[in-house]
This record gives structure tokens, C-alpha cells and sequence, in this order.
């Protein structure tokens, strides 16, 4: 856990060793990252703001060589530093100030992922993915609703098979556009736009109200976590 | 962008010394004698200082009518001839008119921006002495309860002190709720004087269910209805912005309607804008509150009593200034059937960036 401030960093300690997790402190980047690299962490807490050095810096770092997953914590809350850190690979962003329960979860999520992953590594997700009446086949490329076929289209399915394997994870405009459309699509959210508006009317039964597929403004998609 | 000014003015000097010029042309074929040559110029250059940036167009316009005049319209026509009786004193005094005309239109013209900026001050200041009135509240409260708990903890039964904890962080939350708000004016940027922001389509729906899905948590227990035109709508705004208006304004149903059971969200499009609607069940608004309600001016003795501390008059001001940087506006009723109608529009089609 990488945070240089005193009081939040104890607070932090005090809530993840009462759920049992065993905590490594660092508050400054060049310590973090000497930690990070001998003790190998299941998971990095970082802080974006240190004293020596921007968090953005080690997140690059440790990406070049591991998958593990890393919180973002950070006080900016522009969309775009947002999106940055995501794009570069961190597997969640929470902005201060924060609940307890609420990094818990965001800690229990980013710890599923990374074992999801390490189960079936790389290529596309096999199975299904089943969460409330929603269903995604990912043998038979077909998602069913309560049951019945929704019938999306090749890329609905692409899109939503996307998000599932990322269950829980937001993933941004960009990198959906460029999984799906591939890395010369012009920078156009409204085709992804529009294709949501209508993978929601097929699978939600209000696209105002959506119980699967939910937006982070500005940021980008998350589907629910499966049961 | 600099040398466009300087071409504009340049023109605009070059524009009105030649219609000045022509003018006299006109008058000298009627006209007996040429004293009005230089009053018509002086007037010249009075228009020059006025509709131009800075001293130097008047000035500069200034010299060249004295010497234009001697050239053109005194005689010896089109020859430079400084011998002529009374001519230093007359040309003189036309310059001295000419530069003290253009030294003073340029002055008032900054006097103007002075005044400007002084009322921009001025609402800064409004907003600055709305939100510390805000912030103090909840810090007071906050600042009480730990206190309270600390220097007692002993004597304070279980349930007490949970109190004063539970009390601590729903005052945060509220604290939260301020600090949001004030970084969403930030995002309002200042393009010279007029209000400018990020535009890009959004999905109405998704901006309106992001908002719902954040109140939701907020207050699980009032019952939220959306309803939306079938069709997806693409509208250009700044999404982060105006999901904080909504969430603004579904707040304030539940703070200020008293007994706010249900609130809903519609969204309707017309010719060529989409106007959004915050409906709600409770008390509706003191029809006397109505005028000023998005001003954002605190006044303390005319708030109710009841519950001043959740004076929502930045939440509402905030969201005045956001729809105003769309080009859109915003507007507060009451329902026929009971309960307020908060509702405000955006244009459809891009529009250019300033607005005003």
C-alpha cells in the first residue's frame, strides 16, 4: 500500500489487517517500488500523489514487467486522469474521499480478477458468464436474457463478451473502441454510443435504469459481477 | 489572433478616415468655405478612438487628418503648405482635440472593463460567502461530535457514541457533496468573460441513469421513476456536468420537499433542444422563494428556519451557471397536483463556444 499520508495510511492499515489481509507500507515512490519488486505483492494499493515522484510512474513501471493488480487512489477526479490510469493498465481508480466498504469491495474485485486471469490466461474467454437473468455464452456466442435469446448482433456480442471477461472492471471508450473496431478506428465514441443504446433496449428492461451494463460518465462501461 | 486585431482596427481607422474624406468632397461642391474640413474630422477621430483598441489608431488617425487636410482640402489643393495665416494655430488645436478625444474615449472604455470585472468579483464573492457558510456547518457539526466523544468516552453509553459517529460521517458526506459541486465550476471554463465548456454527445440515457444509480445509494429509501423517450438521444453537453445538475436537483426534492416519497425524471425532445424534468411529491416551493432561487445569494433572515444548514442555494446556483454555459436555461414551478418542477433545457445542434 503506497500512500504518503500519515493518518490516511494508518486508517488504511488498521481497516485491511482487521480483515485479515497482511499490509507492506511504503510512502514514497522509490521505497514503493524497491517493495513492490522484492516482495511481489497480491495486490498494490497507490497513491497517484507522492512526494518524490508521480504514482503514474510506477504504475508504468510495474506493468512492464507484471499483471498484478493495482487500485489507483487518488484525489484528481478529472475524468481524464482517470481514463489515463486505467488505460495504462491499472485495474481500478477510486477518488478520495471514500468509504471503507468501498475499498474492501474494490479490493476483493481486483483480487478475483487477477486469479480469473491467471485461470485462463490470454485468448477468448470460454464458458458462460451468468449474473441475475443474464446470461453470455461464450461458446456459442449468444447472450440470453431470462432465458431467451437476446439476439445482438456480431459486435453487440463483441462488446458485451468484452465486458464480461473484464466483469466488474470499468473498461474505457478507447480501449472497447480499439478491441472492437481495431487501432485505426478514428477516436469516435458515438458508434460505441450507439451500438450501448442498443444492446441496452435488448437486455435491460429499462436502458435509463440498467441493471447489467452501467456507465461511468466520461469514463467509459462495467458490467455487472457474475454471481 | 493578435495581428487579426490589429488588421480589424487598422481597417476600421482606414474605413472611417476615407468616409470622412469623402464626406468633404461631397459638402466642398455645395459649400462656399472648407471650415468645416476640420471639425468633420475631429469627429473622424472621435469614432476611431471609439470603435478601436488602444491610443495609437486615434492618434496615428489624428496626424494623418492634419496633414490629409492640409494636403487635400486647403489651398493649395493637393500640395503640403504650412504658410497659410492662421494655420498652425488651427491644426494644433485639431490635434490637441483629436488626441485628448481618443485618450479619453480609451479611458472610458476601461473604466467599462474595470466595472466588469469588479461585478465578477463581486459574484465570486457571493458564491465564496454561500460556501463557506455551507462548508462551516457540517464542520461545526463535525468538529462537536469528536469532541464530544473524545472528552467523554467513557460517560457516553454504546448507543450515544455511535450516534455522534454516525453523525460525523453523514455530515462528510454532506461536506462531499459541496466539494463536488465546487469542482464542477471549475470546469466551467472562462473564455473572455463568457462561459465556455467541454462539449460532447451523450446518450441522455445514460447520463440521466448514472445520475439515478448515484442518488439511489444516497437515499435508498425514495422511490425514483425515469422515463425517457423510446428512441437513443445524442445530445452535445459535458456529461460529468450535467449529471451533477441532476443529482443537484433530485437532492433538493428530498431536502426541501420535507416529505419527498417519490421523485421522477423525464426527459422530453423538442424542435431543436431537450429539456429534462425533475419532478417531486413534497411541499413544493414558497412562491416568494421563487424569484431568487437561483441566484445563490445566502441570506440568512429570510431562509426557513427549519433547516438552514441545508441551504442548497450553491447546489441550485451551480447548476444555473452549468446550464447557462450550454446555452440552455432552467426554470422552478410548482405542480398543480402538489410538489416542485425543477426543469431545464439544452440546445441540440452544436453551437459556437461562447455564449452570449
Amino acid at each position: 500500500m503506497v500512500e504518503d499520508d500519515k493518518r490516511i495510511s494508518s486508517f488504511f492499515k488498521t481497516v485491511l489487517e482487521s480483515n485479515r489481509y497482511d499490509v507492506i507500507m511504503a510512502s514514497t515512490g522509490s521505497e514503493a517500488y524497491s517493495l513492490i519488486t522484492s516482495q511481489c505483492p497480491d495486490l498494490v494499493i497507490l497513491d497517484l500523489g507522492l512526494p518524490d515522484m508521480d504514482g503514474m510512474n510506477i504504475l508504468r513501471s510495474v506493468r512492464e514487467w507484471s499483471s498484478m493488480p493495482v487500485i489507483v487512489v487518488s484525489a484528481r477526479t478529472h475524468e481524464k486522469d482517470k481514463v489515463e490510469a486505467l488505460d495504462l493498465g491499472a485495474d481500478d481508480y477510486i477518488t478520495k474521499p471514500f468509504g471503507t466498504s468501498e475499498l474492501l469491495a474494490r479490493i476483493r474485485t481486483a483480487i478475483r480478477h487477477s486469479r480469473a486471469a491467471f485461470l485462463n490466461q490470454g485468448g477468448a474467454p470460454t464458458g458462460t458468464f451468468v449474473s441475475g437473468g443474464l446470461t453470455i455464452d461464450y461458446d456459442k456466442h449468444r447472450v440470453f436474457v431470462d432465458g431467451t435469446d437476446a439476439g445482438l448482433t456480431q459486435n453487440e456480442y463483441k462488446i458485451v463478451s468484452l465486458l464480461g471477461k473484464y466483469a466488474g472492471k470499468v473498461m474505457t471508450y478507447d480501449s472497447i473502441i480499439k478491441e472492437i473496431w481495431g487501432p485505426n478506428m478514428k477516436n469516435d465514441n458515438r458508434i460505441l454510443r450507439v451500438n450501448m443504446a442498443n444492446i441496452r433496449r435488448k437486455i435491460e428492461k429499462n436502458p435509463a435504469e440498467p441493471q447489467y451494463i452501467f456507465t461511468e460518465v466520461g469514463v467509459g462501461y462495467r458490467i455487472v459481477e457474475p454471481d | 489572433m493578435k495581428q487579426h486585431t490589429v488588421i480589424k482596427n487598422s481597417l476600421i481607422t482606414a474605413g472611417i478616415l476615407g468616409a470622412a474624406t469623402g464626406f468633404c468632397f461631397l459638402i466642398q461642391e455645395a459649400a462656399e468655405s472648407d471650415t468645416h474640413v476640420p471639425l468633420l474630422f475631429v469627429l473622424a477621430v472621435l469614432f476611431i478612438s471609439r470603435f478601436t483598441d488602444g491610443y495609437i489608431y486615434g492618434i496615428v488617425a489624428s496626424m494623418i487628418a492634419v496633414v490629409g487636410v492640409n494636403y487635400v482640402f486647403t489651398y493649395p489643393y493637393f500640395a503640403i503648405d504650412f504658410t497659410i495665416t492662421g494655420y498652425p494655430v488651427t491644426f494644433i488645436a485639431m490635434l490637441a482635440v483629436a488626441c485628448s478625444v481618443s485618450a479619453l474615449t480609451t479611458q472610458i472604455k476601461k473604466q467599462e472593463q474595470i466595472r466588469l470585472e469588479a461585478e465578477k468579483e463581486k459574484m465570486r464573492g457571493n458564491l465564496l460567502r454561500a460556501v463557506s457558510h455551507d462548508i462551516r456547518t457540517p464542520l461545526t457539526s463535525i468538529m462537536g461530535a469528536a469532541s464530544v466523544v473524545l472528552e467523554n468516552y467513557g460517560e457516553l453509553s454504546d448507543e450515544k457514541r455511535m450516534d455522534f459517529l454516525k453523525d460525523i460521517r453523514e455530515e462528510s458526506q454532506w461536506l462531499i457533496q459541496i466539494v463536488e459541486n465546487l469542482l464542477s465550476i471549475t470546469r466551467i471554463g472562462d473564455n473572455g468573460g463568457s462561459a465556455s465548456i467541454d462539449k460532447q454527445e451523450e446518450m441522455v440515457e445514460e447520463i440521466v441513469g448514472s445520475a439515478v444509480l448515484k442518488f439511489r445509494k444516497r437515499y435508498p429509501d425514495v422511490e425514483v421513476a425515469v422515463r425517457l423517450p423510446e428512441d437513443p438521444l445524442l445530445v452535445p453537453m459535458d456529461g460529468i456536468l450535467i449529471e451533477q445538475v441532476l443529482v443537484n436537483l433530485m437532492e433538493n426534492s428530498v431536502l426541501h420537499g420535507k416529505h419527498t416519497s417519490k421523485v421522477e425524471v423525464s426527459a422530453e425532445e423538442e424542435k431543436d433542444r431537450v429539456v429534462f424534468y425533475v419532478d417531486d411529491d413534497g411541499a413544493g416551493i414558497r412562491p416568494s422563494a421563487l424569484p431568487k432561487l437561483f441566484e445563490g445569494t445566502f441570506r440568512q433572515g429570510d431562509e426557513e428556519s427549519c433547516d438552514s444548514r441545508r441551504n442548497m442555494g450553491i447546489g441550485l446556483s451551480v447548476c444555473m451557471s452549468i446550464i447557462r454555459a450550454h446555452q440552455g436555461d432552467m426554470k422552478a414551478e410548482n405542480r398543480k397536483e402538489g410538489g416542485a418542477r425543477l426543469s431545464f433545457w439544452l440546445p441540440m445542434e452544436r453551437g459556437t463556444d461562447q455564449w452570449r
